[in-house]
């Protein structure tokens, strides 16, 4: 009940922050992706980061964020995400020293500053890793209208469990301003050209 | 006596190949496994994963299905389904993959996967895993898998 409670909730807040129809977003500029019509400040994020000290965004002006949700013991989309991350920092060529990938936990019991470090570097040890506390983490899946729900595999003890969580990419322009979400199955090439259209403005 | 033990050894090398490919209806096709770390604190309920990928093929006139899996790099595999639900991803295990008779199902990332559980080693490009799938009629195949 509660559960199913959170899940309007959470659809709620994903209507809310949902990009415009594509009509719009090609009036509105060269996107490809979900773009967000008008773009607007990106909610501040302020988390222990796996690189060492705190990763504030509003820090980060002058780069193009691809801010991600995930976990660690997530075998399939998880990996698939960060995966496609590095093919497109490959494709962008030396601009992809203006993009930062951030990776935020939606698994806080499981996953450590470690865990984090171990998973993220090994597609790209420019990635950062978020992590903090279950109450810092809710604010920040919150603000992006992130969903995350438990589910417990059957049978384990002490229980195995899945999240489902939502796995778009948002892309944040050089001057902090939320511009796309990029659903699950965006093509690599779409990411790229958007985040060449986000660096050339 | 040494011609006709010839000549029954060339009919059986003829024939071999022919009985095989007729008794294992399921073909499986560009196997591959996720790179994944062993995790720093892996624990009862927090073990290293990754995901496995095969295309299956169904060349008989039965329909099958993958009902269970193994592999030498995890303490065991589950068959799971990830689905996209207006852009949540959701995954559940499922306790078979149908396979129709003539039909192929391709398990790839965001649907059908193999979930390796309890990683015995550090899973890195270029190095393979064996995948041990068991179907309902064609019984226990054996691929190897390579990591990407």
């Amino acid at each position: 009940m509660i559960r199913h409670r959170m899940l309007a909730l959470v659809a709620l807040a994903l209507c809310a922050l949902a990009p415009a129809p594509p009509g719009e977003a090609a009036r509105g500029g060269a996107l490809r992706s979900g773009a967000f019509e008008p773009a607007r400040p990106a909610p501040e994020l302020a988390l222990p980061a796996t690189t060492g000290g705190e990763f504030r965004l509003s820090r980060q002006q002058g780069k193009v964020i691809a801010l991600t949700f995930g976990y660690t013991s997530c075998p399939d989309i998880c990996p698939t995400v960060l995966a496609e991350l590095v093919q497109v920092r490959v494709r962008l060529g030396g601009a992809a020293r203006r993009v930062q990938v951030a990776y935020v936990t939606v698994d806080p019991d499981r996953d450590s500053p470690a865990r984090l470090r171990a998973y993220t570097g090994q597609f790209d040890r420019t990635f950062v890793g978020l992590t903090g506390t279950a109450e810092q983490l809710a604010a920040v899946w919150k603000a992006y209208g992130v969903s995350v729900v438990r589910r417990d595999l059957p049978g384990t003890r002490p229980p195995m469990y899945l999240l489902h969580h939502s796995a778009s990419v948002f892309l944040i322009d050089p001057a902090g301003r939320l511009r796309v979400m990029a659903p699950f199955g965006t093509p690599v090439d779409d990411v790229v050209h958007d985040i060449r259209v986000l660096l050339e403005e | 006596m040494r011609r006709s033990l010839a000549l029954v050894l060339t009919g059986l090398l003829l024939v071999a190949p022919a009985a095989l490919a007729q008794d294992v209806a399921i073909r499986l096709e560009k196997p591959w496994v996720r790179r994944a770390p062993l995790m720093p604190d892996a624990r009862p309920g927090a073990e290293s994963t990754a995901a496995g990928y095969v295309t299956l093929v169904n060349r008989g006139s039965e329909r099958d299905a993958l009902v269970a899996a193994s592999a030498d790099a995890a303490a065991r595999v589950e068959l799971h389904q990830t689905r996209n639900m207006s852009g949540m991803m959701m995954m559940e295990p499922v306790e078979k993959v149908d396979l129709a008779p003539g039909g192929r199902v391709e398990l790839k990332p965001g649907s059908y996967h193999l979930m390796l559980i309890g990683l015995r080693r550090a899973l890195t490009p270029g190095q393979t895993v064996t995948l041990t799938l068991q179907f309902e009629r064609a019984g226990r195949l054996t691929t190897r898998a390579e990591v990407r």
